[in-house]
């Protein structure tokens, strides 16, 4: 009996343990990539609420890029953010790859992956198709701040991120994440 | 004796034959694997890893218009079954090695591929273009550019004007490689 009850306490452990690493998208798979995160790195996520208390606006569908005229790459109110500021992101960055391709790739396409050295800047873009637009998650890793974002774009704005990735990856980051102080 | 044969020789053959076919078949997919250079990552300054699947060309030829120049972005991506970059960029000489190279270079034989361009300057590096050819047809495409500081292997699957090859750079995370536009020939007035 007392043998039992130890072997499960040591699987309970045992899972407890390895849980960072297997954190599997199933459901909603954008608080899955926040939790991913913070089980990591051993971080905090902060949601809009906590900015707005800052005192700061935060567009959730943000209607300008810096220095353009107006423009929206995500439908309306299909942006969802999560921050992480001020903290620390010490990590092995190709063993966080590995745990967030093994949890995301059965229901997303990763389409860029880009990792900065000199920046330390890890930057994720996955993709799936909702209907007949599409769902874009694009995860950026910086030294001391993290910004998870999800968003839908029509075919056209799509067609934009597969042109070109890496630039409009930013793009939607920005204008997520865009502080309107007006 | 021939119990015997049949005991040890048979699934030897078998296995042999197995392993055979694996090769052939590894040999003419025109998918090189490329995960051999993910431990360049923890070296670069810059790592780029850009994976553009059949599914998204599809839907990126469908989006794409009939008009000016996404015409002949369109009709160069149409029925291209994936586009695979990856590309290091290193602060330093030597940060990878002739092995990286040839881990991808060994992928590339003979008789399936063959390379139709091979460029090397001490200053600037290399490059290599090859293409996958079943029978008159080409079914993939591999570029290695390696330069002191920059290591980029690109490899697009399916079929490929090679003749438009040049329009494809800096669209769809393919970088510039240097490949210079075929110039159309002129045309004789007389």
């Amino acid at each position: 009996m007392k043998t039992t009850r130890i072997k499960a306490l040591a699987l309970l452990s045992l899972v407890f343990v390895l849980s960072p690493a297997v954190v599997h998208a199933k459901g909603d798979d954008f608080k899955s990539v926040v939790k991913l995160i913070e089980q990591f790195y051993g971080v905090k996520h902060q949601g809009i609420p906590f900015l707005a208390k800052a005192g700061m606006k935060v567009a959730t569908t943000a209607a300008k890029i810096k220095g353009g005229t107006a423009k929206r790459l995500a439908e309306a109110g299909s942006v969802r953010v999560a921050f992480f500021e001020d903290q620390t992101f010490d990590g092995d960055f190709t063993r966080f790859r590995t745990s967030l391709n093994t949890a995301l790739t059965q229901t997303w396409t990763p389409l860029i992956q880009t990792f900065s050295a000199t920046d330390d800047e890890q930057v994720y873009i996955f993709v799936r198709e909702a209907n007949d637009k599409y769902n874009v998650l694009v995860i950026t890793i910086e030294q001391r701040e993290a910004t998870v974002v999800q968003v839908t774009l029509s075919a056209k704005n799509f067609l934009l991120l597969l042109k070109d990735p890496e630039g409009t990856g930013k793009s939607i980051t920005q204008e997520a994440t865009i502080i309107d102080q007006e | 004796m021939k119990l015997l044969f049949q005991k040890l020789c048979l699934p030897l053959i078998a296995v042999v034959l197995v392993m055979m076919a694996a090769l052939v078949t590894q040999a003419q997919d025109p998918r090189i694997q490329t995960a051999s250079l993910d431990h360049l990552a923890a070296k670069a300054s810059q790592t780029v890893d850009v994976n553009i699947d059949e599914r998204l060309i599809r839907l990126a030829a469908k989006l794409l218009s009939d008009k000016g120049d996404e015409k002949e972005v369109k009709e160069l991506v149409t029925g291209i079954k994936g586009i695979y970059v990856k590309s290091f960029e290193f602060d330093a000489d030597g940060q990878y090695t002739p092995a990286d190279i040839e881990s991808i270079r060994s992928q590339l034989r003979a008789p399936s591929w063959s390379r139709l361009l091979n460029v090397s300057s001490k200053k600037e590096g290399s490059l290599e273009v090859y293409v996958l050819l079943n029978g008159e047809v080409i079914g993939g495409l591999a570029v290695i550019a390696a330069e002191q500081r920059e290591f980029t292997v690109v490899n697009i699957v399916g079929p490929v004007d090679i003749n438009k090859l040049a329009k494809l750079q800096g669209e769809f995370g393919v970088p510039e490689l240097g490949i210079e536009p075929k110039q159309a020939k002129p045309k004789n007035d007389q």
